[in-house]
C-alpha cells in the first residue's frame, strides 16, 4: 500500500480550528488527505505538539530540521522519499505523487505548483 | 414569617456514611471549602484515608490548610490520614506541555521546540491537562491505592459543572470520530484515554460512588444557583445529592439584623421543591473564622453562635462612598468598567448597580457578563439597559456554522463533513467564548461597557487565553482574524478604555485573593483602577451583637485595603446587594 505522511507545524489541532482563525488551506488540505484515504492511499498525520516522537525517530525529518529548521514544515514524505517542503501541496500534486490518475477537483485551486522538491522555491 | 429551621447538631449524612468521591459545589463564597474541609477532617477523625482535592484555580486551600500545595498530595500534619492536592490548571497545562516537549529538546530545533510550546499554551491544552489529572484522580490510575475518600473542592458553580460535563463530552468526541484524527492527537494513542473517560462517567453517576454536596447561603440567588445545579446535574446522570444551607442567623436583636434573618428564612421557605426534598444540613452562622483546620471538625455541629460577651465597639475606618464612585466612573463615558474578584464577592449586584447609576447620568451603557453562572439581567432593575451575557451552547453554534461558512466554503459536502467533525471538539467551546467576550469588549468602542467577570480563577484563564493568542497572532497572518480579537488585549491594558474593579469583601480570603489577583493583572498588563469593598458591614452601624462582632473583624482588612496605594471605596451592607 502506498503511504502519504505530512508532518505538520506545530498546531493546537490538524484543521486549525483550534486558532484565533481558520486557515482555510488547512481545511482544504484535510479533505483532500481524507480524498487520498478513499483511494486506498495509507494516510499518516504527525503533529510535533501532538506527537514529537514522530519527529524525532524520523531520518528524513531530522535531516530536513537539521538543514532548514522549523521552516521547512510542513514537509510531505511518500513512501519514504521526501515530496515537498514548506507549504500544503494540492490534491493534484499528491496525486501525481501517488500514481493515481483521477484528481480532477474543480473546487480545489491549484497552489504553490512551483514548491516541490525542485527547490525552485 | 416563616420559622427559622435550628442547626445541625449531628454530623450530616455525607460524613456518617461516606462516598469514595464527595463534591462539594455552590456560588462563590458560600463555603465551599470550609465544608470541604470540614468533612475532611470529620472523615480523618474516623479513621478513613481522605485525599482533599481542589479543582478551583483561585483555590485557597493552601491557607486554610497552612501548606503549600502542588500537582502531588501533601500529607496533612495536623491532620492524621489526611492528604490534599490542587489541581490547578496552569501547573497542570505546564507539566502536560513538558511530557510532550520535553522529550524533544536538544533532538528537534529550538524555534521549533519554542513553536511546540506556544501551541500548548492555548486554553484548551489548559483545559485538558487540568481535565486529565482530574479524570485520572476520579476513575484512573492516580487515585492513590490507599485513598477511601477523594474530596472535591471545586470552583464556583459555572466551571464546575463544565469540569463535570467534560467526562462525557470527550467521550462522544472520540467516540464519533472517523479520521483517527483527534484534536488531542491520533485517535489509536487514546484507547487509554477513552477508557479513562468512560470510567469517569460512570462514576460521576454511580450513586455508591460519588455524591455532590450543594453549598449554600441560606439567599434568593444562593439558593437558585443550588437548583439550577441540581438539574443539570440530573441531565447527567448525577443524582445523589445534598444541600448544605451554610450562614444561618437565628434570630435578630436591630433592624439589620431581623432583616438579614427575615430574607434568609424566606429564601428558605421558597426554594424550588426538588431542592427542598433532598437532604438537608443547616450550619448556623459564626462571627469568628475558624482558626487552624484541626478546629473545623466542629463545623457542622455546633449549634450555638459564639458572640463575644462584650462586642467590640465599633466605628469603621472610612465612610460609604458609592456617589463618589459613580462620579468617577462618569467621568470617561466610553470604554470597559469590569467587576474582578472571588466568587460571592458581589461583582454581578455591582455591575448591575453602577450600569443603572451610570444610566441614570444619560451614559449610553452596556452591561455584560463573562460568567456562565451570571445572573447579571436578574440583578439589574432598568430594563431599558441591554444585557449582554456569553451562551456558550449558542456561541458554539454560532461560531462552527461562521468556520463552515468561510473556511469550508470550498469544500465538498465530505470535506465539510470532516470540517464539522474537528469543530465538534469539546474545546471549540473555549474559541468560541473567548471570540464572544472579543467581541464585548469591542461594544465599548461607542458605549460604556460595564462587564461583570466570572470568579477570579476563571477570569484569568481568560486573560492568560488572549495574551496566548494574542502572542498567536503575531505569528500568522491576521487575515480572517476579526478586529476586535486584534485589539483585545491592547485595549483591556489601556488604563482609559477598560477600569478595572476589584471587588472584596472585608474579610480575610477575599482580602487576600483581591492582592493575588491584582499581582496576576499586573503581569498581564493591566493595572486596577480602583478597590471596592463591598457589604461593610460596620457601616450600617448594626447594633446586634453578633453582627457588631463580625463587623469588628471587618476593621483591619478595611485598613489592609486603605493604606494600598490607589483608589479605594466602600460600600454599606445591604440585605437587596447581597450577590
Amino acid at each position: 500500500m502506498k503511504t502519504i505522511t505530512v508532518f505538520d507545524k506545530p498546531m493546537c489541532c490538524s484543521s486549525g480550528a483550534c486558532g484565533p482563525s481558520v486557515d482555510p488551506v488547512l481545511a482544504i488540505f484535510a479533505d483532500d488527505l481524507r480524498w487520498l484515504a478513499a483511494q486506498g492511499i495509507q494516510v499518516k498525520r504527525h503533529n510535533p505538539a501532538q506527537d514529537a516522537s514522530a519527529f524525532m525517530c524520523d531520518a528524513i525529518i531530522l535531516a530536513a530540521m537539521k538543514e532548514v529548521g522549523e521552516a521547512a514544515l510542513p514537509v510531505i514524505v511518500v513512501d519514504g522519499q521526501e515530496r515537498s517542503r514548506q507549504s500544503y501541496p494540492a490534491r493534484a500534486e499528491m496525486a501525481a505523487w501517488l500514481g493515481l490518475t483521477d484528481a480532477s477537483d474543480p473546487l480545489t485551486p491549484p497552489k504553490s505548483a512551483c514548491c516541490g522538491t525542485s527547490g525552485c522555491c | 414569617m416563616p420559622a427559622v429551621e435550628p442547626p445541625a447538631v449531628a454530623d450530616p449524612a455525607f460524613v456518617a456514611s461516606p462516598h469514595p468521591n464527595i463534591f462539594f459545589t455552590g456560588k462563590g463564597g458560600v463555603g465551599k471549602t470550609t465544608c470541604a474541609c470540614a468533612t475532611a477532617v470529620l472523615l480523618a477523625r474516623a479513621g478513613r484515608k481522605v485525599l482533599l482535592v481542589s479543582t478551583d484555580p483561585a483555590s485557597n486551600l493552601d491557607q486554610v490548610l497552612g501548606v503549600s500545595l502542588g500537582l502531588e498530595p501533601v500529607a496533612i500534619a495536623d491532620v492524621p490520614g489526611l492528604s490534599a492536592m490542587n489541581l490547578d490548571p496552569e501547573r497542570a497545562a505546564a507539566q502536560y506541555r513538558e511530557r510532550i516537549v520535553g522529550p524533544a529538546r536538544g533532538v528537534l530545533p529550538e524555534s521549533l521546540v519554542r513553536s511546540m510550546e506556544e501551541q500548548l499554551s492555548g486554553a484548551c491544552t489548559v483545559e485538558i491537562a487540568a481535565f486529565d489529572l482530574f479524570a485520572g484522580i476520579l476513575a484512573g490510575e492516580t487515585r492513590p491505592a490507599d485513598v477511601e475518600t477523594v474530596i472535591f473542592d471545586t470552583a464556583p458553580t459555572g466551571h464546575t459543572l463544565r469540569l463535570l460535563k467534560l467526562p462525557a463530552a470527550w467521550s462522544d468526541y472520540l467516540e464519533n470520530n472517523t479520521t483517527g484524527n483527534t484534536c488531542l492527537g491520533p485517535l489509536q494513542g487514546l484507547k487509554e484515554k477513552q477508557q479513562l473517560y468512560a470510567e469517569a462517567v460512570r462514576v460521576l453517576a454511580h450513586p455508591d460512588l460519588s455524591e455532590v454536596i450543594l453549598v449554600s447561603r441560606p439567599q434568593a440567588a444562593s439558593l437558585r444557583e443550588a437548583e439550577r445545579t441540581r438539574r443539570e446535574l440530573a441531565d447527567l446522570g448525577i443524582s445523589r445529592l445534598h444541600l448544605v444551607v451554610n450562614g444561618l442567623l437565628p434570630h435578630g436583636a436591630d433592624p439589620v439584623a431581623v432583616s438579614w434573618t427575615g430574607r434568609a428564612a424566606e429564601a428558605i421557605a421558597n426554594m424550588a421543591p426538588q431542592l427542598a426534598s433532598l437532604p438537608r444540613t443547616t450550619v448556623a452562622l459564626n462571627a469568628s473564622a475558624f482558626q487552624g483546620i484541626a478546629a473545623l471538625a466542629g463545623f457542622f455541629s455546633s449549634p450555638v453562635i459564639a458572640v463575644p460577651s462584650d462586642p467590640i465597639p465599633y466605628n469603621p475606618p472610612l465612610a460609604a462612598s458609592w456617589d463618589k464612585l459613580v462620579d468617577d466612573l462618569a467621568s470617561i463615558p466610553c470604554g470597559m468598567i469590569m467587576t474582578m474578584g472571588k466568587g460571592g464577592v458581589g461583582k454581578t449586584i455591582l455591575a448591575a448597580k453602577i450600569a443603572e447609576a451610570l444610566a441614570s447620568r444619560g451614559i449610553p451603557v452596556v452591561l455584560a457578563t463573562t460568567d456562565p453562572a451570571s445572573h447579571a439581567a436578574e440583578a439589574c432593575a432598568n430594563r431599558s439597559i441591554e444585557v449582554v451575557s456569553i451562551d456558550a451552547a449558542a456561541e458554539t453554534a454560532a461560531y462552527r456554522e461562521e468556520v463552515l461558512a468561510s473556511a469550508g466554503a470550498g469544500l465538498d459536502p465530505e470535506g465539510r463533513a470532516l470540517l464539522d467533525e474537528d469543530l465538534r471538539s469539546p474545546c471549540t467551546e473555549e474559541i468560541a467564548v473567548f471570540r464572544a467576550f472579543a467581541r464585548i469588549v469591542q461594544r465599548g468602542v461607542g458605549a460604556l461597557v460595564v462587564c461583570d467577570t466570572a470568579p477570579t480563577g476563571h477570569t484569568l484563564l481568560l486573560l492568560d487565553a488572549t495574551q496566548a493568542y494574542h502572542r498567536e497572532l503575531g505569528r500568522q497572518t491576521t487575515t480572517g482574524v476579526p478586529e476586535c480579537v486584534l485589539q483585545l488585549l491592547p485595549r483591556l491594558r489601556d488604563p482609559a478604555f477598560n477600569r478595572v474593579l476589584i471587588v472584596t469583601l472585608p474579610e480575610a480570603t477575599p482580602v487576600q485573593e483581591a492582592g493575588a489577583l491584582e499581582q496576576d493583572l499586573a503581569r498581564a498588563g493591566i493595572r486596577p483602577h480602583a478597590w471596592i469593598i463591598n457589604q461593610a458591614l460596620g457601616l450600617t452601624r448594626t447594633l446586634d451583637p453578633l453582627l457588631r462582632a463580625k463587623a469588628g473583624q471587618e476593621d483591619r482588612w478595611l485598613r489592609d485595603v486603605l493604606v494600598r496605594p490607589g483608589r479605594a471605596y466602600a460600600i454599606p451592607w445591604r440585605e437587596d446587594y447581597l450577590y
